[in-house]
């Protein structure tokens, strides 16, 4: 400090001597001298500063001319009129386009109501009108009205939705502060039917004077963007369904579950070629026109809103037999008249495979299907191979969620074994170890009978005929697996299948529910199902049905096997829908037999 | 010159500071308020209630404040400064416990006669602190990085805590008023530079990323972007404040429909009418040569604080006057390019007409505070 300090004043020492020869004073010097440096200074930061400044309001100005001009701009352009007394923004409103079924019948439209809200500041007699809507709207509370009336908020929302009745009453109060905004809903006339598939709408962003509808769920979320696309020009969806077969089919699983005490049910009917999807049934369902809120507590499958067609990921049992031995077939590994060793217990390591009733020591590979042998089915897994079963089942679209048009499609995950070891081989051979969703199963089968060609599902109608997909099995092994199929059905587990005329075919697959919290199955609750195909030799269509935990009491025993419950309900199924399908019943050879001579 | 090297003789004392007041500002502050008072009388159908009557209560309240902080000492203000800036950043804390949840976001302090709003308070103090800072700090250090991370922290901490309210428009405000500050203040330029640069190359990368494996930012973030670079793709959501507005200002044309005239606006086509988009009122009543008229008073307030901080050697005073021009700038030329589509809506009211009380407070406040420097500037003795 103190050098730094007096080393100032003391520079250069010569004038300050000189200074003093001449009888100055050099602190006076010293002083001015530094005043004159600190006001260099200043001036310097000074004309920084107002440089700076100059800058500052150069933004002001420009700030100004910017803002300035745009409100030229805009005070220029042409005055639109206001939209107000059109209902403004009427425009945005009818641009949902309608969902129809694949005849064209309507399954989603939309109808114009109206909204009530009230602006108090305008209302004439707020005790009268609270008095009145209590009296239209009695779910509103008069005192509750009141209140809000009297509390000084400029708007208020009353009924989202309300009739036209309601509205003319409404109208009818006569109170200039109650006023209607149009509200564009989503209405589907068929109520319940084909919820799952719909799925269902609500309101988006909300104006005064319109609302947006935005899908929810189903085809309506999935399509979302399609149909309120303005491009489209409220062009309607078109979807692969058939309302009087979608109808036909709910009403008989309904009275299928309800008649086996089952939690739920799900059918899937399928074209073997297009893979259009003409039913798909899920009970319990709801009516997307007031769509129930998601469940908060409990297990999400046992909401109505779960859709059991596409997201119940099942073990689905021996249904998948028929599938492992068309690879075997297909393959060369075995012919249908191989005999198999079915002799069992089969142990391998620590499990046990068994079947359901001792079949012998072999039995025909036909007869493995027939009969269903879980041991049969296991045997011949182990000479296909772990890669090799899991490749067909990849191929087969089991093993990925399906490309089915839904928004929950990508959701339903199918569970199979991450290490697939020998063992899981065999028993995902005979459907034990792999979860898959009905709708897997019916696009597995299609392709299956179809001839051999991959089929994707799909809930869009398809136009024209649809090129096959890529070759999974040969044509042969195809045909002879439907013939299987038809078998299971005249000699084997699904005797009750049969609808005369209709030659149909299938295989059954019974499957103990696992315990939701883990650690292994129940004993008496099984998932029933039932595939099938019609008609033999040439199937067009495919059908599966499951009943979850469904019970025939009826017997001696309680029976809980596909054969008693699934089977029967597919078959009311088929005799009800097959003529809407337009097949003609063929009376099969050997049917004249049947006919007695009454006299002679 | 710092406010000990005040003569302090030529500073006027006891009550004759009155006469020593920026008058014709006062003056400007006052006309602008009046043509707020006009507009709010409009919004309500030619009534006084309920938005006239309570917003000249809150002005003359306002004014009070801002005579009373205009004849304290300027050097009282200096040396509480960090104090209050402290003070601010604690409420701001503290509402993020206790605050009242309002229209979804936390931004308040119930005090039971008034609702304390500190991020409109913080407004104030940053710009405080920061003139103080720079009044303490040598010249020569100005723009060494140490000295400039000082005041970033300074304007970063109370803009992270406003930012997590949330209150987009307060934040922006806050950075923006701050990096004038510290321009006028001058910090070298290429600090600036490189900031716009790299916020640049941030916005860049946000847009670009989108639709990729890493975007920056949510869908919905990415639509409110599109939405206001074109608001017919949202006519009913964010859009629909533009559209109506922009539709409301064309209504007016050059000299408007007249007082009491405006349809657009009255008829609720605009929303928020009579609080952030209440411009359209007068775009719709007075036209171009309204608007362009309240264009011209704000501009010459800030020529006056300009003018006034030119005149003022004392780096605070003058510092803090900038601050308060600044911030006021800020205010209005971001509200009115929200309005007219030259900006995304955020919830910036235009000060000193837009109905709402804390923010004319605040406001007043901040001009008395400029007063006050002007009155307390030091003056060379003749």
């Amino acid at each position: 400090m103190s050098r730094a300090a007096v080393r100032v004043p003391l520079r250069p020492l010569s004038r300050i001597l000189a200074a003093r020869r001449r009888g100055e004073d050099p602190a006076a010097i010293e002083r001015e001298n530094l005043r004159r440096r600190h006001e260099q200074m200043r001036d310097r930061t000074r004309r920084r500063a107002e440089g700076r400044l100059l800058a500052l309001g150069a933004l002001f100005v420009l700030a100004f001319f910017v803002v300035g001009l745009r409100m030229g701009m805009l005070a220029a352009s042409d005055p639109q009129e206001p939209r107000a007394s059109a209902g403004g923004g009427s425009a945005i409103i009818a641009q949902r386009a309608d969902i129809l079924d694949r005849n064209g019948r309507i399954l989603a439209t939309n109808l114009v109501t109206n909204a009530l809200y009230a602006q108090p500041p305008l209302m004439v007699d707020k005790e009268a009108a609270a008095r009145e809507l209590a009296r239209i709207f009695p779910d509103l509370d008069e005192a509750d009205l009141l209140k809000k009336f009297t509390s000084g908020r400029k708007f208020i929302w009353l009924k989202r939705r309300i009739s036209p009745e309601q509205q003319q009453l409404v109208h009818d109060i006569g109170d200039p502060g109650l006023l209607f905004g149009p509200r564009e809903m989503r209405l589907y006339p068929n109520g319940r039917l084909a919820a799952h598939v719909l799925g269902g709408a609500g309101f988006g962003r909300e104006g005064v004077h319109a609302a947006e509808i935005v899908g929810v769920a189903g085809v309506e979320k999935t399509f979302d963007a399609y149909l309120r696309d303005p491009a489209r020009n409220g062009q309607p969806l078109q979807l692969s369904l058939d309302l009087t077969i979608q109808a036909a089919a709910e009403r008989v699983l309904a009275g299928g579950m309800k008649l086996f005490g089952a939690r739920g049910a799900a059918a899937v009917l399928m074209d073997v070629r297009s893979g259009e999807i003409l039913a798909l049934v899920s009970l319990p369902d709801f009516d997307p026109n007031s769509r129930p809120a998601p469940p908060v507590r409990g297990p999400a499958a046992d909401s109505p809103l779960f859709n059991r067609a596409l997201q119940g990921v099942y073990e689905l049992g021996s249904v998948f037999k028929p599938l492992t031995i068309a690879l075997a077939l297909d393959s060369g590994l075995v012919r249908t008249d191989t005999m198999i060793d079915t002799g069992g217990p089969l142990r391998w390591g620590r499990f046990t495979i068994r079947d359901f009733r001792d079949y012998g020591d072999r039995l025909s590979v036909d007869k493995v299907v027939i009969k269903s042998s879980n041991i049969g089915t296991a045997r011949i897994a182990q000479q296909i191979g772990a890669e090799r079963l899991r490749g067909f089942f990849s191929r087969l679209g089991l093993l990925e969620p399906t490309p089915l048009e839904l928004i929950e499609a990508p959701g339903a995950r199918p569970l199979w074994p991450r290490k697939w070891s020998e063992i899981s081989t065999m028993t995902v051979a005979y459907g034990h170890g792999i979860a898959v969703s009905p709708v897997h199963l019916a696009a597995a089968y299609a392709t299956l009978v179809n001839g051999g060609t991959l089929v994707r599902p799909t809930l869009v109608r398809k136009e024209g005929p649809v090129a096959p997909g890529p070759r999974v099995l040969s044509p042969e092994t195809s045909r002879r697996i439907a013939q299987i199929l038809r078998r299971v059905v005249t000699e084997g587990t699904a005797s009750l299948a049969e609808v005369p005329g209709y030659r149909v075919g299938g295989k059954t697959g019974t499957a103990d529910k696992p315990k939701e919290r883990g650690g292994g199955y129940y004993e008496d609750r099984v998932i029933a199902t039932f595939a099938s195909v019609f008609p033999v030799p040439d199937p067009r269509y495919v059908l599966v049905v499951t009943l979850d935990e469904p019970e025939d009491a009826t017997g001696e025993e309680v029976r809980r096997t596909a054969g008693w419950t699934a089977v029967p309900v597919a078959a009311e199924m088929i005799r009800r829908i097959a003529p809407l399908l337009g097949l003609r019943p063929d009376v099969e050879q050997g049917a004249p037999d049947r006919l007695t001579l009454t006299s002679n | 010159m710092s406010y000990l090297e005040y003569h302090l003789r030529s500073v006027p004392g006891g009550p004759r500071k009155i006469l020593y007041l920026n008058w014709p500002l006062v003056l400007l502050l006052v006309t602008v308020a009046c043509i707020g008072f006009l507009m709010l009388y409009s919004v309500a159908g030619g009534s006084m209630t309920p938005w006239v009557l309570p917003q000249i209560k809150r002005f003359a309240l306002g004014m009070a404040i801002m005579f009373a902080i205009a004849l304290v000492p300027i050097w009282f203000w200096r040396n509480t400064a960090v104090l209050a800036y402290a003070g601010s950043v604690l409420l701001l804390l503290l509402v993020k416990f206790v605050g009242v949840t309002g229209m979804g976001a936390q931004r308040w302090i119930d005090l039971g006669f008034m609702r304390l709003q500190p991020s409109e308070l913080t407004k104030i103090t940053l710009v405080m602190v920061l003139a103080a800072y720079y009044d303490w700090l040598d010249l020569d250090k100005t723009s060494r990085p140490q000295w400039v991370a000082v005041p970033v922290a300074l304007i970063l901490l109370p803009t992270a805590l406003v930012i997590t309210q949330p209150d987009l428009g307060t934040a922006i405000l806050l950075v923006a008023g701050g990096a004038i500050m510290m321009f006028v203040a001058g910090v070298h330029w290429l600090y600036f530079a490189a900031v716009a640069l790299l916020s640049a190359g941030a916005v860049l990368a946000v847009l670009y990323s989108r639709g990729t494996e890493w975007q920056l930012l949510k869908d919905y973030q990415y639509r409110r972007i599109d939405v206001f670079l074109d608001p017919t793709l949202d006519p009913l959501g964010a859009g629909y404040n533009i559209t109506q507005a922009k539709i409301a200002l064309g209504s007016g044309g050059w000299s408007g429909r007249g007082f009491l005239q405006g349809t657009q606006s009255r008829l609720n086509f605009v929303p928020e009418k009579h609080t952030d988009f209440i411009l359209t009122i007068l775009a719709e009543e007075f036209g171009f040569v309204g608007t362009i008229s309240l264009l011209g008073l704000y501009i010459l307030i800030l020529f006056f604080c300009i003018a006034s901080a030119l005149r003022n050697p004392d780096r605070f005073g003058a510092l803090l006057t900038l601050g308060v021009a600044a911030s006021f700038f800020l205010f209005f030329a971001v509200n009115m390019s929200m309005v007219m589509g030259l900006a995304p809506v955020v919830g910036v009211p235009l000060p000193l007409v837009s109905w709402g009380g804390s923010a004319m407070l605040v406001l007043l406040a901040a001009f008395g505070l400029a007063q006050s420097a002007h009155v307390h500037r030091p003056r060379r003795m003749s």
